[in-house]
């Protein structure tokens, strides 16, 4: 169910700064969501029915998002305390020093074996002696994360991110198949207390698996059988809530007002509580899979977050609120009670994003696409592109200590003096403006990109100054989630870490950049 | 330093020839040059060769001047293949000058050849883009069309210039290698076609692009006393200027001007003792039409800025004060990578000579300018008609 998975149980061992009794929770969050949206009408119209029950439509990832890069975007964005440049000013900025274990959860890591957390250690910068942990292996994933960060929280600070974009067979399991990211940092100062997850674990074959080697989720879809699976297996994990000394010790199930409930589609997590009492306004308020549709393990972590977010609005008593986030995955049930709201960065993206069509769809996903191209790649050999992931993740540049002037990427002569220096290493700002800007149509891209033309078309190439005055870069860089035709010289645009190309068997990643559609403040 | 002169130059049809070998290529063009010397040249006379070749598709890697010199019966004269990119025979002519003006030898063969129609369209494109940045520019997803149309986006924004007045550069250079029997794309187009074309890398489309293009060029350069011995009016390396610069476009100040450009240039005019005003022709490299914008300015043809507006006037045509590219250029007459410095070579030869296409009218002074990827390394050569005494 769960790989390396003894790492942070160490953590809440060792002494600790806080009691069993003193609570535990989330201090800040995040929701991330790639920026495309499919209604399931446009499935319904390719296939002539849609197998997605209660879902409207659903987040699609871009051709170069992945579960790292989607997990780098919502840690990024709850680091930051919401997103530079946004409407509404950061609300904490969470030090990444304090980070002491960072756990990812996801059932789609962009390789079978191969690392995913120290990746997304190493391109936030946090600290190499940070302790990691990755749960893969069923939509569970997420709670089992969950729990290993409460564990943590009660000596230290832990980075949850939850980040996954499950595929299914076109023709049906595909259908409600979506995608998203949430993180947590969870800590002994919540806003939202979590109490201690209850566990109902149980051998159920056959509900929702994939084979060795396969890309796609499967079901045996014995319908009965897994109706009452799921719906014991979360009745036993959730109904212990009540009464085991946690948040909802003094006020009961009639207190919870939002469930975020096991949601592989926007119905099942109804029909799912049919045996707890909870109301379907209660499910409702925790139910996303309705506009994201089935992120995997993901799905009820976000759902959690949009239950939690922003509840204390009209001036309530925030500890009024009551949720209740339950987890299943092919047998695993785990359930947590919460008291209290927070303000959570992306839950806007629930009820946002782009349409793309069908067609759009399965070119971005790969499915209709080949991808592999003669000719080979140009020759960055890996150790080489090792050494320099703090420039590609961290926008790494050098000043020089003779001249001040900077040097992107800081290697060599100083640009400015070309003297032979020793580089002062300082990070660039993320935002920025184009200084030139093209676009690579069919045809125009080198080899080892064409893949990534085939599944997202015509892809722009801008040359982008970061900073202000003496300490301005330069760089080039893919423009993504954004019609490359409308950006200009002289837009504003941000740095996002995304899938740059793959070669030899192993994807790279590093910087590319989004429009913010700000104004630039002047041309320059 | 001792006086050299070109005493003879020539060129292979630039064009597609899946047929051909780099070798047959090089065989046609040494013999054209050897042709053009006013008399016969003992090919014995020879003292040392140095061809220019970016290698495109992976032949003979590895010394591939020998093979060719070999091949050519020039049986154990020393040789060195250069490869600055598209600037690989702009440095194999320096390289030779270099040898005679030294007094290293009397005689020298500079050229360069390409072959690049015979590789499917994957490896064509991976061997176009390994002449840019390769960790930084080449991995955001470009090869030199993308390059180049970044420039022409800044260029555009900056000046007071139009994808229009990229269009002019086609219709010029199309108008002159229409003429030019050796060139791969010999015919007219309208500036409607120019405008019309399909998207290549916005704002440049397939007209603001030069060819992929098989061929091969070769100039003789001898001192002032082997020239004497040969008739004909004798065309004197009266300078040369040669600069390098960051191989990354992002790496560098500025993205409308081309720094090597600039320095090779002025060099070149320092050392024949002229300035623009003096010249009455020039080659200049406009692999796309964005880079013949940028050599005027760099080289000082016009204020920072002005090169639409020689374009609008027809300052740069055939009959303007300073026709640009008689030959055709990169974009009609076409851009055998390795080539392209010695066939810019060959087009100044043939004018000062009045034997050129499009001849312009009793030309004293000419400039061959050749670029290496988007200007990592720049050659600027400027030749002169003279006299020398026999």
């Amino acid at each position: 169910m769960s790989d390396e998975r003894d790492v942070a149980g160490d953590l809440a061992t060792d002494g600790g700064t806080a009691t069993d009794a003193d609570p535990v929770g989330i201090e800040t969050a995040a929701i991330r969501l790639p920026a495309f949206r499919l209604s399931s009408e446009e499935i319904a119209d390719a296939w002539g029915t849609s197998h997605a029950p209660g879902v409207e439509r659903k987040a699609v990832a871009g051709a170069d998002e992945d579960a790292l890069t989607m997990a780098v975007a919502a840690a990024e964005r709850v680091l930051a305390g919401g997103d530079e440049g946004a409407a509404e000013a950061p609300t904490t900025v969470v030090d990444p020093g304090r980070i002491d274990l960072v756990v990812t959860a996801t059932t789609t890591p962009p390789m079978e074996e191969g690392e995913f957390t120290p990746r997304l250690v190493r391109a936030l910068g946090l600290p190499t002696d940070v302790a990691t942990a990755t749960v893969r292996g069923s939509t569970a994933a997420g709670g089992e994360a969950l729990a290993r960060g409460l564990e943590a929280a009660r000596s230290g600070t832990a980075l949850v991110v939850v980040s996954d974009c499950p595929t299914g067979d076109p023709a049906e399991t595909d259908h409600p198949m979506g995608a998203g990211a949430a993180a947590f940092v969870l800590s002994a100062d919540p806003a939202v207390e979590v109490g201690d997850p209850a566990w109902h674990v149980e051998e159920y074959p056959g509900i929702r698996h994939r084979e060795r080697g396969a890309e796609t989720v499967d079901t045996l879809d014995i319908t009965t059988y897994q109706r009452t699976a799921i719906r014991e297996s979360i009745t036993a994990a959730t109904e212990t809530l009540a009464d085991d000394g946690g948040p909802l010790e003094a006020s009961g199930f009639e207190a919870v007002d939002a469930a975020a409930v096991h949601q592989p589609n926007g119905s099942l997590p109804y029909r799912a509580t049919g045996d707890l009492p909870v109301d379907p306004g209660t499910v409702q308020a925790g139910t996303v899979a309705d506009r994201i549709g089935d992120a995997g393990a993901a799905t009820v972590p976000i759902g959690l977050l949009a239950a939690v977010a922003d509840r204390n609005a009209d001036g309530d008593d925030p500890d009024a609120h009551h949720g209740v986030a339950t987890f299943f995955g092919g047998g695993t049930a785990v359930s947590m009670a919460c008291r209290g709201t927070l303000s959570v960065a992306g839950v806007d993206e629930l009820d946002g994003g782009e349409s793309i069509t069908y067609d759009d769809y399965l070119r971005k996903r790969g499915t209709i696409v080949d991808g592999a191209v003669a000719g080979g790649g140009a020759h960055v050999s890996l150790p080489n592109w090792q050494g320099s992931l703090d420039q590609r993740y961290r926008l790494a540049a050098g000043r020089c200590p003779e001249c001040g002037g900077v040097t992107f990427p800081p290697t060599g002569a100083c640009r400015e003096c070309h003297e032979r220096v020793t580089f002062e290493e300082f990070e660039a700002p993320r935002t920025g403006t184009v200084r030139a800007v093209t676009v690579i149509g069919q045809g125009g891209a080198p080899p080892e990109f064409t893949g990534h033309q085939q599944r997202d078309g015509a892809y722009g190439v801008a040359i982008v100054d970061l900073g202000e005055g003496e300490d301005e870069i330069t760089l080039p860089g893919q423009l993504t989630d954004a019609d490359p035709t409308d950006v200009e010289v002289g837009e504003t645009v941000a740095a996002t870490v995304r899938r740059i190309y793959e070669q030899e068997g192993v994807p790279r990643y590093g910087v590319k950049f989004v429009p913010t559609d700000a104004e630039s403040t002047d041309a320059e | 330093m001792r006086d050299v002169y070109v005493i003879g130059a020539g060129q292979s049809p630039f064009g597609s020839f899946p047929d051909e070998t780099y070798l047959t290529l090089f065989e046609t063009a040494y013999e054209n040059a050897l042709e053009s010397v006013g008399g016969k040249l003992d090919p014995d006379r020879i003292d040392e060769a140095f061809l220019g070749t970016l290698g495109v598709g992976g032949r003979q890697i590895g010394l591939s001047s020998p093979a060719v010199t070999e091949h050519l019966g020039l049986h154990g004269v020393p040789t060195t293949r250069v490869e600055n990119a598209c600037a690989a025979s702009g440095y194999s002519f320096r390289s030779a000058l270099t040898a005679v003006r030294a007094g290293t030898a009397d005689v020298a063969l500079a050229g360069g050849y390409e072959v690049m129609t015979d590789t499917s369209a994957d490896q064509t494109k991976w061997w176009l883009g390994v002449s840019g940045e390769t960790e930084w520019e080449r991995m955001s997803g470009t090869t030199f069309a993308g390059v180049y149309a970044q420039m022409a986006s800044a260029y555009l924004d900056e000046y007071d210039a139009t994808v229009e007045d990229l269009s002019r550069v086609a219709v010029k250079n199309h108008g002159n290698g229409a003429k030019n029997p050796k060139a791969h794309l010999g015919f007219e187009c309208s500036l409607e076609d120019a405008n019309s074309a399909p998207g290549v890398a916005d704002p440049l489309n397939l007209y603001h692009c030069c060819p992929t293009t098989d061929g091969a060029s070769a100039a003789l350069l001898a001192s002032e006393e082997v020239a004497a011995e040969f008739d004909g009016p004798s065309v004197k390396i009266a300078g040369a200027g040669a600069a390098s610069g960051r191989v990354g476009l992002f790496q560098r100040e500025s993205l409308t001007s081309i720094p090597a450009s600039v320095q090779a240039g002025e060099e070149a005019y320092a050392e024949a003792g002229v300035t623009p005003d003096d010249l009455d022709f020039a080659e200049v490299h406009d692999c796309f039409a964005i880079a013949e914008l940028l050599a005027y300015d760099d080289l000082g043809f016009c204020e920072r800025g002005e090169a639409g507006r020689l374009l609008r006037e027809g300052v740069v045509d055939p009959d303007g004060e300073l026709p640009t590219n008689t030959s055709g250029g990169l974009k009609s007459k076409g851009h055998p990578i390795g080539a392209t410095g010695t066939g810019q070579v060959v087009e100044a030869f043939f004018q000062l000579r009045g034997e050129a296409h499009v001849q312009v009218d009793d030309p004293t002074y000419g400039l061959t300018h050749n670029v290496g990827g988007s200007g990592g390394g720049v050659t600027v050569h400027v030749f002169e008609r003279t006299e020398v005494d026999a």
